[in-house]
């Protein structure tokens, strides 16, 4: 029962990886298939968020959802195939509620407010799950790194796409994005890292002052800066 | 034992004169922290062992007992030395360009560092990539080790033309920034040619602190120099 279970993660972990298109638009949660599998990758989430990925243990993810063993081991094969998992699960949900609160929005300056402040504002709520997700990710081993990195090609993709609109005033080199992403990134990561886990929404004018000089020039980034302060 | 012990050499049991002791002591320190670099470069930090290290060294077991507590301790210590020899290879090239502009000042050392970080492969994958998933501790050490950096970009501040409003996280966003391009590089097996991306990591460093089109110019004059 259990190996079967672990052949159908596994190959389910595998297009993750290789395709990358496990959530080519929207991000759908349809990984999940049942509620008790649910249960349990946010279980995982929470043990790997609390404990860190060495030291999270099945145990801990059954005591967290008061699950039995069993129900654990008929869904996955061991630990890393349900954090693998877990891992594409949150970083689902948090583009979910990224572009969720996007949506409504107009302008790409408007989206990406929007989009980033509501990721914030999760981390706030669950500064654990950040945990799992952007610390944790890193002892997870390269299928785990894989999904990051897609993670963030999609948000860079979204940022870039401040040029295509159009409303961009400057052309900067295709680099740019990268590098706000990959900025944005570590002062996230540094801050869950050392424990210091609240007050993520206060990064927000930071973050709008990075991603919008690029595009925009100093000034317009002072602007949204100052904006998003209030 | 403290005096001065580097300058009597001492007598071993068939009357030969050996090194110093407390040379010995050092260089043996040292070669089991280079052991450790090349070993966990090699093996991965998690697969290497203790013998591994010491075989690598010609030390023996006792000796890298006395040394350090563990496995983990004496890999803390041997990072800590790549780090200083990364800022003491970046002080050198940003002191060499004093008087020129800060952006082409920071472009050198950011050229020491990738040109050694792309010599040293095997190394920089253990301590950009490896490291962040060696425990809490590793960590730690990673993220004050990046914190060393700070110093190249302050000057920024009264570089930039609105230096004073500039976000707090400045240094940390560019620092953290390049880290992670670095971290991608390596990770993709292209840290050998690391050297590739250095007009990248230039504009990502500078942009915060300079603006996109001053940032691509410098961007620009160094992708022409590596050509040229």
């Amino acid at each position: 029962m259990g190996k079967q279970a672990a052949t159908k993660v596994r190959a389910g972990a595998e297009g993750t990886g290789a395709a990358g298109k496990v959530f080519p638009e929207a991000p759908t949660l349809r990984l999940v298939s049942s509620p008790k599998r649910q249960r349990i990758l946010e279980g995982m989430l929470e043990a790997v968020g609390n404990a860190g990925y060495d030291s999270a243990s099945v145990r801990m993810v059954l005591d967290q959802t008061g699950l039995y063993r069993q129900a654990f081991y008929d869904e996955f094969a061991d630990k890393d195939a349900c954090y693998l998992e877990a891992l594409a699960y949150g970083v689902a949900k948090f583009e979910a509620i990224a572009r969720a609160a996007a949506e409504p929005e107009e302008s790409w300056r408007g989206k990406l407010r929007a989009g980033i402040g509501a990721v914030l504002d999760a981390l706030d709520s669950d500064p654990a799950i950040g945990r799992a997700l952007i610390v944790e990710v890193h002892a997870a081993g390269p299928e785990a790194l894989q999904i990051r990195s897609e993670a963030m090609k999609r948000i860079t993709d979204f940022i870039d796409s401040a040029r295509n609109a159009s409303t961009g005033t400057e052309t900067p080199p295709p680099i740019a994005a990268e590098g706000i992403v990959a900025g944005m990134h570590a002062v996230v990561h540094a801050k869950l890292a050392t424990g210091d886990s609240d007050g993520f929404r206060g990064l927000l004018p930071d973050f709008m002052y990075f991603a919008v000089l690029p595009y925009f020039g100093a000034e317009v980034a002072g602007t949204e800066m100052k904006a998003a302060r209030a | 034992m403290d005096s001065s012990p580097a300058t009597k050499a001492e007598e071993t049991q068939d009357g030969t004169q050996s090194l110093p002791r407390a040379y010995l002591v050092r260089s043996e320190r040292e070669r089991l922290l280079e052991a450790m670099l090349r070993v966990a470069a090699a093996k991965g930090y998690e697969a290497t062992t203790v013998k591994d290290v010491i075989e690598v060294a010609g030390v023996s077991e006792q000796t890298f007992k006395q040394m350090f507590a563990d496995k983990e301790s004496c890999f803390l210590e041997a990072y800590e030395a790549v780090f200083d020899v990364l800022l003491a290879h970046m002080s050198s090239a940003f002191e060499a360009a004093a008087g020129r502009p800060w952006p082409e000042r920071v472009s050198a050392a950011l050229g020491a560092l990738v040109g050694l970080l792309s010599i040293e492969a095997g190394i920089a994958r253990l301590s950009m990539v490896e490291v962040t998933a060696a425990g809490d501790d590793a960590r730690a050490r990673y993220r004050s080790a990046l914190a060393r950096f700070t110093p190249f970009l302050e000057e920024g501040r009264q570089y930039a033309s609105q230096g004073e409003e500039l976000p707090a996280d400045t240094a940390r966003f560019a620092i953290g920034g390049a880290a992670s391009m670095i971290f991608d590089e390596i990770r993709a097996g292209r840290g050998p040619e690391l050297t590739r991306i250095l007009p990248d990591l230039v504009f990502a460093v500078l942009m915060p602190y300079i603006g996109p089109e001053a940032a691509e110019d410098e961007m620009r004059r160094v992708a022409r120099e590596h050509t040229a």
